[in-house]
């Protein structure tokens, strides 16, 4: 039971992270990197440890996902209001 | 050719070290033989009065590290507020 | 950044306050259940993150100031430091209130119990004071990014946008 549980969970972080780098989309890669890190976490808590899994599932899928997203959006702002200069 | 000869051999040498290193490894769920561990388990409730060891050793055995960290959290929020401050140019 | 759509403006105030609610328990239960003043902390700073991406920026900074975070972070540290300083009678960190009864220092049965929240000294103190320091400092590196890219945000903005694309 709990092999196979671990063989889901890495089964789908490496088809997470797989589709992080193969998406074309910046806002798709930013969503798939969320759910590696949320199905991170949910490794870590198998692995008994969930200190680290609170840690991982805050920082990884909640801070970084939305600095991410701001960042994605400073760069469309930029993208509309032509080049990069700075007005 | 040559180039990705040399990647293969690369890639061989860091697998090798990586197959041996985590052949090594401690088995997971198997008790410590360290006797330092067996100690915290043991005497952390009656000493300091926690439920939870994990954050008896992080706040009071180690505090010192934990001391450490944030500082490094302060640090990070210096460099950050420096890096974004209003420039002279800017408005 | 521009307001997102209705949606996600509601889905985002209902759950935020679940979220701070979820982090607060964190760090006041972090010597009882897992998690901690680190943990915690991150889970309220994710609160801000949320209502940031979800109703822009204009509407965040209306009443979350940034000095308010950083008093909160520097407070923070020095209740931090003080509490490791209180206790240099015997060494530098040790737990001078734990099992002396008062607030902090209710004695703890040895083996399983069912938890005491009042038990664990200078624990519980460090936790707060640690928790009250990350939720600053994340919260205010998160506010001060999102005070940078307006250098480059065209002064039309205000209007509500649906999606990124």
């Amino acid at each position: 039971m709990n092999g196979f549980a671990h063989i889901a969970v890495l089964a789908m972080i490496i088809i997470a992270g797989f589709y992080a780098v193969w998406f074309r989309d910046l806002l798709s890669s930013v969503i798939s990197l969320a759910v590696f890190s949320l199905l991170l976490s949910l490794e870590f808590f198998i692995l008994q440890a969930p200190d680290v899994a609170i840690a991982e599932a805050a920082i990884g899928a909640g801070l970084s996902t939305a600095i991410y997203i701001i960042a994605l959006r400073a760069c469309n702002a930029l993208k509309k209001s032509g080049g990069g200069d700075r007005k | 050719m040559k180039k990705k000869v040399l990647f293969l051999i690369a890639i061989l040498v860091v697998a090798g070290v990586f197959w041996g290193a985590l052949s090594r490894v401690h088995p997971f769920g198997e008790k410590a033989r360290a006797p330092m561990d067996d100690y915290y388990l043991e005497n952390a409730q009656q000493e300091r009065s926690v439920n939870n060891v994990v954050t008896a050793i992080v706040f009071d055995y180690r505090g010192f590290d934990t001391l450490g960290e944030a500082a490094v959290l302060f640090t990070a929020v210096c460099s950050v507020l420096a890096l974004f401050r209003k420039g002279s140019e800017g408005k | 950044m521009n307001p997102l759509s209705v949606v996600v403006r509601t889905i985002c105030d209902v759950f935020a306050w679940f979220m701070g609610i979820y982090g607060i328990y964190i760090i006041i239960h972090g010597h009882l259940t897992p998690g901690g003043g680190f943990q915690g902390g991150a889970v309220v700073a994710t609160m801000a993150a949320f209502l940031l991406v979800s109703h822009g920026g204009k509407k965040l900074l209306s009443f979350a100031k940034p000095g308010f975070y950083s008093g909160i972070e520097t407070a923070g540290l020095l209740i931090f430091i003080t509490t490791g300083f209180l206790g240099l009678s015997a060494t530098f960190f040790y737990n001078f209130l734990a099992g002396r009864g008062g607030l902090f220092g209710a004695v703890v049965p040895i083996g399983p119990n069912s938890g005491i929240l009042n038990s664990a000294g200078t624990i519980s103190v460090m936790n707060m004071a640690v928790g009250l320091e990350v939720i600053g400092g994340l919260s205010l590196i998160l506010i001060y990014m999102f005070k940078g890219i307006r250098l480059f945000d065209d002064q039309t903005g205000g209007s509500e946008t649906g999606h990124d694309r």
